[in-house]
């Protein structure tokens, strides 16, 4: 990986392009033939049963080493993103908000936090932040998802409760500054004001050169983060892709309606 | 030659050379000391040896052993006395100094025992009453030097530093600690030992805790690959009182460390917290043992592991509950971490429990880093070297934070903290 970044982002580039993508684990096919183009300056949702593949696309784009591609492609700023390990990925700029985020006793969510943050300044050929800078930093950022500092003293992710992980999920956005930001159901488990402050929190850090892709059930986390495109995911693919309107209409109808209808993607 | 003749003229040349030091015949010191008119060197046919290889301390020439000590690096503001402090370090004739090489200045509530009061393993018998003492200990006992015999008295917690560095090869320590701790007195006892040639130490501590007295005890050892620990301690504990251990080890060629701990009425606390960082080809072996000899003591241990490259970690925790321990409430606990396919953790409880009305519970894990807990990390942009790195250190925090700052303060343990380290300084 260059130790700096290509040159600058600009509105509508395309940042993430997912050709044709197929990817299994332990034996199952879980993706088979995922197509998907992201430009800078669009949010994008994700939505579709329990099982239809929409995590398993997210750690495919992140490079969990569980899941194999077997055919299909992914460019990140047109470069081969598969060719990248994990951790080049997310100093590159992709970010992963997990739909379950992993506890990790012993490790310093402060600590944790800053060695991340580093890794990303780095390769932007920042200067690293030490102990005491990152620490202002940090409390600063903490704002944005009005997390209490006492946070940064605990073990990442050890003991905190489903919402509390998902605002830790959105800190650590806001300090990784990505291009790309794939959010996990980040809605769920959120009270109702979490909803607002987490999602007020993404579109604070969603800029005209950076892009979002929303995997969410929910029409409640849409309502506050609008949509410039909406897609259906089933059995590994994606089956529709719409607007606000699509969103709308499933939260009404239940998938039902457009399973079986071969509607090809526009 | 087998190993076992070549160990035992090993020991009757060693057995020799310290008793010419010490002015008395080789055999007389030896069994006077040891209670054993043979001395019964360790074979894998003996169970509590059977994964614990001597071999790393029978490299040494017992001809050229010597005594010789260098000065420990004291982290900033540990080495200076205080009135509640003392800092001692071991000079190459076995005498305890303060750093700056005079004779100690004691705070109020430690004083000196006076020698004819001492008489090594006169705690130790005690606390293991008709067995054999362990190999070190018996060791430690045929090689002359003076022991550090303390009385600690007063509720004020009295903080005693003991380092020892040993940097020349062929060093052979066996410093012997005598404690006894008046009713209700507290001492916060810390250790740190280190070698970073072949060379060995054989701690010998004697503790004898009176009613509600407490110790805490904080003991860092490392060494080098050619470096052997041999470590046994007695600690003899009335009602009411509070032992808190907690140690952590790693580098040595071989470290066998034996904690031995009598309840001698029961109702006492007992904390033993231990880390053993086993990487390269270092073998650390901890058989701890705990008695219950009355009713309603507790003991709460935890030791973990973590063994890496072609590292071998060896747990026996003995707990001890005969009839008249009723109510006994012990936890034992021993965590593991395996890192290498060539690495290898033996771990086993050993309860010997025959009171009906008790609460023993023991438990033992072996695990490898998460697959999961990696991947996280690295989706945050950090390598994996430092994320399996990090994980190895999150492994550890549990018996770290339990360290004292004067213990945390010790470079060496910065060095750990930043695990993997190298073995040599
Ligand atoms: N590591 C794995 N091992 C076995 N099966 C897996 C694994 N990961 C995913 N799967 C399977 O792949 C399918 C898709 O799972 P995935 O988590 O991507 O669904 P999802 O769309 O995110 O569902 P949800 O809405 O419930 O979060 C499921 O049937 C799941 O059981
Ligand atoms: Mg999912």
């Amino acid at each position: 990986m260059p130790a700096c970044e290509p040159s600058p982002v600009q509105t509508g580039d395309v940042l993430l392009s997912i050709e044709n993508l197929h990817a299994h684990v332990e034996g199952n096919e879980i993706l088979r033939g995922v197509s998907l183009r992201i430009r800078a300056g669009e949010i994008h949702a994700l939505m579709g049963r329990n099982g239809s593949g929409k995590s398993t696309l997210s750690k495919v784009i992140a490079g969990h080493p569980a899941y194999t591609v077997t055919a299909g492609a992914i460019h990140y700023r047109g470069q081969d993103l598969l060719a990248l390990s994990p951790e080049d990925r997310a100093r590159a700029g992709v970010f992963l908000g997990f739909q379950y985020p992993v506890e990790i006793p012993g490790v310093s969510n402060l600590e944790f936090l800053r060695v991340s943050c580093n890794a990303r300044r780095q390769h932007r050929g920042q200067e690293e932040l030490d102990t005491f800078a990152f620490e202002d930093h940090v409390r600063d950022t903490m704002a944005i998802v009005q997390m209490n500092p006492a946070f940064l003293e605990r073990s990442v992710n050890e003991g905190f409760s489903g919402g509390e992980k998902k605002r830790n999920e959105i800190l650590q956005m806001a300090l990784l500054e990505p291009l790309v930001a794939i959010l996990d159901e980040t809605d769920s488990g959120l009270d109702i004001d979490a909803l607002r402050i987490v999602a007020n929190g993404v579109k604070t850090l969603t800029l005209p050169t950076t892009a979002t892709l929303l995997i969410t059930h929910y029409q409640r986390l849409l309502d506050a983060i609008t949509p410039d495109f909406v897609h259906v995911m089933a059995e590994g693919r994606i089956l529709r892709t719409g607007d606000k309107d699509l969103a709308m209409a499933l939260e009404q109808r239940g998938y039902d309606w457009i399973d079986g209808a071969d509607t090809p993607q526009p | 030659m087998s190993n076992a003749t070549q160990s035992q003229s090993w020991l009757d040349t060693l057995l020799q050379v310290l008793a010419q030091r010490s002015g008395q015949p080789a055999g007389q010191r030896a069994a006077q000391w040891a209670g054993a008119r043979d001395w019964c060197w360790p074979t894998p046919r003996n169970e509590a040896w059977r994964f614990t290889d001597l071999r790393c301390l029978t490299q040494l020439d017992p001809a050229r052993l010597h005594t010789r000590t260098a000065a420990p690096p004291w982290p900033h503001g540990l080495s200076q006395g205080s009135s509640r402090h003392v800092a001692l370090q071991l000079d190459g004739h076995g005498h305890w100094r303060a750093p700056q090489g005079e004779t100690p200045f004691w705070p109020h509530g430690l004083m000196p025992l006076p020698t004819e009061e001492t008489t090594p393993g006169q705690v130790a018998r005690t606390v293991i009453s008709s067995e054999t003492l362990p190999l070190g200990a018996q060791l430690n006992g045929v090689t002359p030097g003076p022991p550090l015999a303390l009385q600690v008295s007063g509720a004020d917690p009295v903080h005693l530093a003991l380092a020892i560095q040993m940097e020349q090869a062929q060093a052979w320590l066996a410093p012997r600690v005598l404690l006894v701790l008046q009713p209700g007195a507290r001492l916060c006892l810390s250790w740190h030992v280190a070698a970073t040639a072949q060379a060995a130490v054989l701690p010998m501590v004697e503790a004898r805790l009176g009613t509600g007295a407490q110790l805490e005890e904080a003991a860092i050892a490392w060494g080098c690959p050619g470096a052997t620990f041999l470590g046994s301690s007695f600690v003899h504990q009335s009602p009411r009182s509070v032992y808190r251990r907690t140690n952590v080890t790693w580098g040595w060629g071989l470290s066998r460390d034996e904690p031995f701990i009598r309840q001698a009425q029961g109702q006492a606390e007992t904390h033993l917290h231990g880390l053993a960082v086993a990487r390269g080809r270092s073998l650390l072996d901890t058989h701890s043992t705990v008695f219950f000899d009355g009713p309603a003591g507790q003991l709460r241990q935890c030791h973990q592991a973590l063994a890496d490259g072609r590292g071998h970690s060896v747990f026996n925790g003995r707990v001890v509950v005969p009839r008249v321990a009723q109510q006994t409430d012990a936890s034992q606990l021993s965590r593991n971490l395996l890192l290498s396919t060539r690495a290898r953790i033996d771990t086993k409880p050993q309860l010997e429990i025959v009171a009906d009305d008790v609460q023993c519970t023991h438990g033992a894990t072996v695990s490898c880093l998460q697959d999961d807990e990696l991947f996280y990390l690295q989706s945050r942009g950090i390598g994996r070297e430092q994320a399996s790195r990090l994980l190895q250190r999150g492994f550890c925090e549990d018996v770290l934070q339990r360290l004292p700052w004067a213990a945390l303060a010790w470079s060496s343990l910065q060095r750990l903290l930043e695990i993997p380290v190298p073995d040599q300084p």
